[in-house]
């Protein structure tokens, strides 16, 4: 009992009082659009900055992708090698708070295999839905639609979305790939509760993993008329030594012509997964 | 007591919120479509020939829809021998989707429990015009297509009865000639749409509505509509799985317009000159009219139009995530190419 | 007369165009057909314990155990319908146990892999299982029982 106390309370501390500075100073003095129930106004198309569904902890820029050890250091795997400069991964001050992922010494290994066989493991490669908080910082927009009653995530990314409720359902019956969101709002910051997650998704291409009592409190804040402040904390007893916290800027789309378009990808797979069984294979790696 | 009645009712009125009318309406004066919805209805979208050709079915004629309804499933439903034996060899003669080998148990579905009413009376089909409640004539390239598809449907004999027939390209060769449902890219039977359809289960439909955006999900294949108000079409180039839908207000129905669709639009023979206009419009706290017309002249000579209600339900989306737990897709292509293998090795003449 | 056989002629007609389990789904482009994935010559009778459920979409997957004569076992998996249905009926994914003994019968999948359709699954009583609360047999309560959101 005691420890899930002090992990809960860690949790409260951490989401409460541990405002990114840059969240801050921003913050100051700003009033955002209200609905007219006196909510902050949310609507419009948004999107993540920066390299975080690389590698969301401090890094600096990688080969690629997938390494192999090379005799003078590592070298992109042999099936990214053709893409050059592009499979590179860019570096980052990462948007951990803290720089590190606290993982279990059991886990961390765990994460290094999922990183040397990332070809065959990152369920991004596969189209699969991102899970939250990765459909936030996926490179691809996002729109919410908000009323009085409603909360409405909508992701570019694989058609995945998300429906905030207000009211608590109790426990999720069931897994599922982008969870169940209860959400409450703690003045002009929306809170929500995500649970019932399976433990297929991952939090960025870098073979971070968790289990599926994963358990994330996001925390979304207008910080000016055309930035969110996302602060999301993760807690998982099975794969982490403590909970945890990602925080980083989303950004509203501002070109006019701003729209989701469709990256259903399922569609760029098929011959990645279902090619080897066509009547006439084609040339595979 | 007649005069303090009228004037309430005055009050009322000014205030916007006479009971019985469609009281919930948005900031922005509009009616308020938010909200959960189960489409699930056992009126077929096509007028079944014996009713007569009427729109209309009597009172009693739907009490008994739902009476064989209720009794079938519950026929369905009692317990089954345990000490019962494998089903036949050949196949249980099971047809449709059921594919001859028993499909699985009714319990699995869920496609409503009666027909539809509309102003008070049942309707015997979606389809409103052409007035038969059928189909449109189709053009004759149209036609050609749909015979072409047809070419490729057998009943499931457990064989690559392509290969026996000499029929080449055949039905199983490439995942992309596949059905978008079983390829887990839009959910069968035009359940999204649009125009959405009731299907044999998963009927459930979710409106978020703002001044600029309205949103209607639909759980298979966790399908967001997104409803641009008051704005213009894509390009011509942009083409869309679910099309793109532009929206505006006359009065109080929502009008829904919706072009630039891709090469494989979920309703059933539809092309990319598909255009769907839908009009939704509340007819009481716990109830939408959904009335579409269809329009495609690759395929159909005229456009059609259907309608059927939108009750409100206290149910759920919950999360159809298709292609994440695909095993059956792998199945059939595996199961296609080892049938082939074997006919392929069967002297000329045999069969099995 | 002509009356009562009119309206039941209209019952069956509505019943038979769009309405029957299946049947009506057949014109249209359908989920997919069972026949394209399982093979009518390979009917089977599985009995045994439940291993594992996929509770996930398009379908749900049973892991059946099954003990062969020689008394080697094997594991079987079983396709049956989408979970949604069952979650809009207020079950839960722990009705079902690890453990509990399932019969199935159906037809192997085309591939010749240890798969089958659900055609007929329920438990070793011959129960349909998820049968509402009663368990008796009773028709399934009214889509809309869920009192959720």
């Amino acid at each position: 009992m005691i420890p899930s106390i002090a992990v809960a309370l860690s949790m409260s501390m951490l989401a409460a009082f541990a405002v990114p500075a840059w969240g801050q100073a921003a913050a100051r003095g700003f009033t955002p659009s209200r609905l007219a129930n006196g909510k902050p106004n949310f609507n419009g198309i948004w999107e993540a900055l920066g390299p975080a569904n690389y590698d969301i902890e401090r890094h600096i820029a990688r080969p690629s992708m997938m390494l192999r050890e090379g005799p003078h250091g590592t070298l992109p795997a042999v099936p990214l090698l053709r893409l050059g400069a592009v499979a590179a991964v860019p570096g980052s001050m990462g948007v951990v708070e803290g720089g590190k992922i606290p993982y279990k010494p059991e886990a961390q290994k765990k994460r290094q295999e999922n990183r040397e066989h990332w070809l065959e493991r990152d369920p991004e490669i596969k189209c699969y839905l991102p899970g939250v908080p990765r459909a936030t910082y996926m490179p691809f927009p996002f729109q919410i639609i908000q009323n009085q009653n409603q909360f409405f995530i909508s992701y570019e990314y694989a058609g995945a979305h998300r429906d905030i409720y207000f009211k608590d359902p109790g426990p999720p019956e069931t897994d599922s790939w982008m969870g169940q969101s209860v959400g409450k709002w703690e003045g002009d910051t929306l809170v929500v509760d995500v649970t019932g997650q399976n433990d297929q998704t991952w939090f960025d291409r870098s073979g971070t993993f968790h289990s599926s009592q994963l358990h994330v409190v996001e925390r979304y804040t207008l910080m000016t008329p055309n930035h969110i402040r996302y602060e999301a904390t993760i807690e998982d007893p099975d794969v982490f030594t403590k909970p945890w916290k990602i925080s980083l800027p989303l950004y509203r789309r501002m070109e006019p012509d701003a729209r989701l378009m469709d990256f259903k990808c399922v569609e760029f797979v098929e011959e990645l997964l279902f090619g080897e069984y066509r009547r006439k294979p084609l040339p595979r790696p | 007591m007649r005069s303090s009645a009228t004037i309430s009712c005055a009050l009322l009125l000014a205030a916007g919120s006479l009971p019985g009318a469609d009281t919930r309406r948005t900031p922005d004066g509009h009616p308020d479509l938010s909200g959960l919805y189960d489409i699930a209805t056992l009126t077929p979208l096509v007028r079944p020939p014996n009713v007569g050709g009427r729109l209309n079915l009597t009172d009693a004629e739907a009490k008994a829809i739902a009476k064989a309804d209720a009794d079938r499933k519950a026929k369905l439903n009692v317990a089954s021998d345990p000490n019962r034996k494998a089903p036949p060899a050949g196949g249980d003669g099971s047809e449709g989707a059921a594919g001859n080998v028993g499909g699985y148990n009714t319990l699995w579905v869920d496609n409503g429990n009666g027909a539809f009413k509309i102003d008070g009376t049942w309707r015997t089909s979606i389809l409103i015009d052409p007035p038969d409640g059928r189909f449109p004539e189709m053009t004759s390239n149209a036609r050609k297509r749909a015979m072409e598809r047809g070419r490729l449907q057998r009943p499931n004999r457990g064989d690559a009865w392509w290969i026996k027939e000499g029929i080449t390209p055949g039905p199983f060769d490439d995942p992309e000639i596949r059905g978008l449902a079983e390829r887990c890219l839009l959910g069968f039977g035009s359940s999204a749409g649009p125009p959405a359809l009731p299907v044999l289960y998963n009927n459930v439909k979710q409106i978020v509505q703002t001044k600029d955006t309205i949103v209607i999900l639909n759980e298979m294949v966790h399908d967001v509509r997104t409803v641009r108000m008051n704005a213009k079409h894509d390009p011509p180039d942009i083409r869309k799985w679910l099309g793109d839908s532009v929206g505006h207000w006359e009065g109080d129905t929502l009008v829904v317009d919706t072009t630039n669709f891709n090469d494989h639009p979920a309703l059933f023979s539809a092309t990319r000159d598909l255009h769907v206009v839908e009009r939704f419009k509340r007819l009481d706290d716990k109830t939408l009219l959904y009335r579409f017309t269809v329009e495609d002249p690759s395929v159909w000579t005229k456009p059609w139009t259907g309608e059927y209600v939108w009750p409100a339900t206290e149910s759920r989306i919950y999360e159809y995530a298709c292609h994440e737990g695909n095993y059956s897709f792998a199945n059939i292509l595996r199961g296609a190419r080892l049938l082939e293998a074997e006919a392929l090795a069967k002297p000329a003449g045999q069969d099995k | 007369m002509k009356k009562n056989s009119k309206t039941a002629l209209a019952a069956a007609a509505l019943l038979s165009a769009g309405a029957l389990f299946f049947a009506g789904v057949s014109r249209l482009d359908a989920h997919h057909a069972f026949g394209a994935e399982f093979d009518p010559n390979l009917p089977v009778l599985l009995k045994g314990p439940l291993v594992r459920v996929e509770w996930i979409n398009p379908h749900t997957w049973f892991h059946v155990e099954v003990t062969a004569k020689d008394g080697t076992k094997e594991v079987w998996m079983v396709e049956g319908g989408t979970p949604n249905s069952l979650l809009r009926r207020g079950l839960k994914r722990d009705t079902l146990k690890p453990g509990q003994v399932v019969i199935v019968d159906g037809y192997q999948s085309k591939d010749r892999s240890k798969r089958a359709n659900g055609r007929d699954v329920t438990l070793a009583d011959g129960q349909k299982f998820f049968m509402g609360s009663s368990g008796t047999g009773a028709p399934y309560d009214a889509p809309g029982k869920d009192q959720r959101k």
